[in-house]
């Protein structure tokens, strides 16, 4: 699982640093962006097996840096995550693989994530 | 005998107050007893054109029989006179058997009592009122004198039944107008459209002295629930001839008659006379108003007054009504505006309040996260003994119980699309109660089905309405403690004229606090420990998102039954 990395971009640092330490224990690799742009830069210098994305940011939000990643990356995977399922019925977030509901609970995004990079 | 003396008495009598039959016979007395007549008759020409034997003097043997009969004009010596308006003069060699008419067979044998024939015409210049008629069994030849003094009483009595007639037809006309005045009250009043119908009939038959009047309605005047308002009855066999005769009054838009038709038929029916006339507004016919009325009192006829007087009035109505649908609209539209009103207050009220929980919602969300996400990761990687242990478990729950509620919060305030597919709410219902019956702790629930099985389809959210369903019958089972019956009847209802399906769900749960009644639908209002008082306030908002309402009936002691209401005519 070592060589799985991943890229958690939310505005909000705890939830940063609790996804990072949630998922670096499950053995993912993981880095992390405050913003879409930061986001973006990372993209574009190395590649991530998967980006899990907060959809409520400052300045550039989940769905807009969602746009600009398949941009950039075609087949790039993506979970999108936020507090709600308000945006289910956004047609833009259809491109991305999943939809979480973020919760305290990480059981959900741990599986989805499983499944998304065939490790079940 | 003194002809100036009788003449002023003939005079005096009738100018005097009696009353019209009184003041005839008095002066037909006179005539047989200062002229030597036994009998003297008068005849009278009715309205139908037809000659009816009417008053007589007192000692008069004729009367009974004659007045038996009735006579047209130019039949026999009766009808001859009336018809040539010239008096004759008979002796009995030359008076013909019978009068001259078929009908009075029971002269037979009678006739040749008497001596002396007089026949008068009653006319003025102009109209001719009947016929009086002298006999006398002593008298040959009338002397000149007598025929005169005869014709010049003739001349009296026509005048007094023309006075009459005129006062007859004045009193008439004025009860007429009463009539039509009353029912111009009535139709210019606030009345409710039925009340006011309801009046009208009534009017009517008093005013018309009829065994009953009816107003039919046509369908499309779907403002009414009613579409007959009736006064007074008449015989069931009657229905058929009084449907017939309303659709041909609609259909020829004219007032149309029924009476000799129904003398063949049937006896009962026979002695009724029917009229109908239709009810247009702007030139269509929108419903009929029909009079029925036992002979004895009013026959109808094409050309005569109260067909012309049932016509007014008809086209009365027609425009009074028009005034009232208007009016009644008006209420209607003035009423939904009013609601309308409050209902987009209401909406905009709610939806700042949304909004505003929305925001607060989500701000709360991620540092809940944390707190859960981190309390969890504390509990891992410290060695906690059991209590302390238990107090992360506790952290962790109640972070997971605030999640749950504002998911549930932020499901209530966010506007979720309305999906449209047709629905069998009876099959829709019996997959909850699949669900449920499932469920152990149902087990003590009785569930009493009462559907409607040819309950029409109708296009709704299923999953939003099922819900609802779930919401109301979960209501039910905590209220019941999971112990009691619930019934669930299904049916068809009208609101405001408009189609419905209906769904009532009953308990047993002993109802809720009336205090509370009134709160059950607004959010965040809960009677449960752990509720989110969410439930009935999103039953609600799914319910009006589909264009239904709910409704509630409390039982104080007993249960309480909800009332769902879906649309028919589904235009999301």
């Amino acid at each position: 699982m070592k060589d799985k990395k991943i890229l958690i971009v939310d505005d909000e640092e705890n939830i940063r640093i609790l996804f990072k330490e949630e998922l670096e224990e499950e053995g993912y690799e993981i880095d992390v962006a405050s913003n879409g742009y930061e986001a973006l830069e990372k993209i574009k210098k190395s590649p991530f097996d998967l980006v899990v994305l907060d959809i409520k940011m400052p300045g550039m939000d989940g769905i807009q840096t969602l746009n600009e990643i398949k941009k950039i990356k075609k087949d790039q995977h993506v979970i999108l995550c936020s507090a709600y399922g308000e945006f289910k019925q956004d047609f833009s977030s259809w491109i991305s693989d999943a939809y979480v509901v973020k919760s305290a609970d990480t059981g959900e995004l741990k599986n989805t994530i499983k499944n998304i990079l065939n490790l079940t | 005998m003194n002809a100036v003396e009788l003449l002023g008495e003939v005079i005096e009598i009738s100018h005097s107050n009696l009353e019209i039959n009184s003041r005839i016979s008095a002066i037909l007395n006179i005539i047989a007893h200062r002229m030597g007549f036994e009998e003297v008759l008068v005849f009278k020409l009715d309205k139908d054109k037809r000659i009816t034997c009417r008053y007589s003097n007192q000692d008069c043997s004729l009367f009974s029989l004659l007045s038996k009969y009735r006579c047209h004009i130019g039949e026999g010596i009766i009808g001859s006179i009336a018809q040539k308006r010239i008096p004759q003069y008979f002796t009995y060699k030359d008076i013909p058997p019978r009068f001259g008419c078929i009908f009075f067979h029971e002269l037979d044998g009678i006739i040749d009592r008497y001596r002396s024939f007089a026949f008068v015409p009653l006319s003025d210049d102009s109209y001719i009122y009947g016929v009086m008629v002298a006999i006398s069994s002593e008298k040959g030849d009338l002397q000149d004198r007598e025929k005169i003094l005869l014709s010049v009483i003739a001349r009296e009595i026509g005048g007094l039944i023309r006075v009459d007639e005129i006062m007859l037809s004045s009193k008439k006309r004025i009860s007429e107008l009463v009539t039509l005045s009353e029912l111009g009250k009535v139709l210019t009043t606030n009345m409710e459209p039925e009340a006011a119908l309801k009046n009208i009939v009534f009017i009517i038959a008093k005013a018309l002295n009829a065994t009953m009047a009816t107003i039919k309605l046509n369908n499309f005047v779907s403002r009414f629930n009613i579409q007959r308002f009736t006064y007074g009855q008449s015989d069931p066999k009657l229905e058929r001839f009084i449907d017939d005769l309303e659709g041909q009054a609609i259909n020829a838009k004219r007032t149309t008659t029924l009476s000799e038709e129904l003398y063949v038929d049937d006896e009962d029916i026979s002695h009724y006379s029917l009229c109908s006339s239709p009810i247009i507004t702007k030139n269509k016919a929108i419903g009929a108003m029909t009079i029925c009325s036992s002979k004895k009192h009013i026959t109808f006829d094409q050309n005569d007054n109260i067909a012309y007087l049932i016509t007014t009035i008809a086209n009365y109505i027609s425009s009074g009504l028009e005034n009232i649908l208007l009016n009644t609209r008006l209420k209607d539209v003035i009423k939904e505006l009013n609601e309308t009103q409050k209902r987009v207050i209401e909406q905009e009220k709610l939806k700042s309040l949304g909004e505003m929980t929305a925001n607060i919602a989500h701000e709360i969300k991620n540092p809940l996260v944390i707190i859960g996400g981190f309390t969890k990761r504390l509990a891992k990687k410290v060695n906690l003994s059991q209590t302390e242990n238990r107090y992360a478990n506790i952290i962790v729950n109640e972070v997971a119980r605030l999640e749950t509620i504002l998911n549930e919060v932020l499901n209530y305030v966010k506007d979720t699309p309305v999906s449209r597919e047709p629905c069998n709410i009876n099959m829709c219902i019996d997959e909850i109660l699949y669900l449920f019956s499932s469920d152990a702790s149902w087990e003590k629930v009785k569930i009493v089905k009462d559907y409607d099985t040819q309950l029409p389809q109708i296009i709704c959210d299923i999953q939003q309405i099922k819900q609802v369903f779930i919401n109301i019958l979960v209501n039910s089972y905590e209220a019941m403690k999971g112990e009691g019956e619930i019934t669930i009847k299904t049916g068809t209802a009208h609101i405001n004229n408009k189609p419905y399906i209906k769904v009532a769900i009953s308990d047993t749960g002993g109802g809720i606090d009336p205090m509370a009644i009134d709160n059950i639908f607004n959010p965040f209002f809960t009677t449960k420990e752990k509720g989110t008082g969410l439930g009935l306030a999103i039953s609600n908002k799914i319910i009006m998102n589909n264009k239904g309402r709910i409704e509630v009936e409390n039982n104080v002691g007993k249960g309480v039954t909800f009332f769902i209401y879906l649309p028919l005519e589904n235009n999301l």
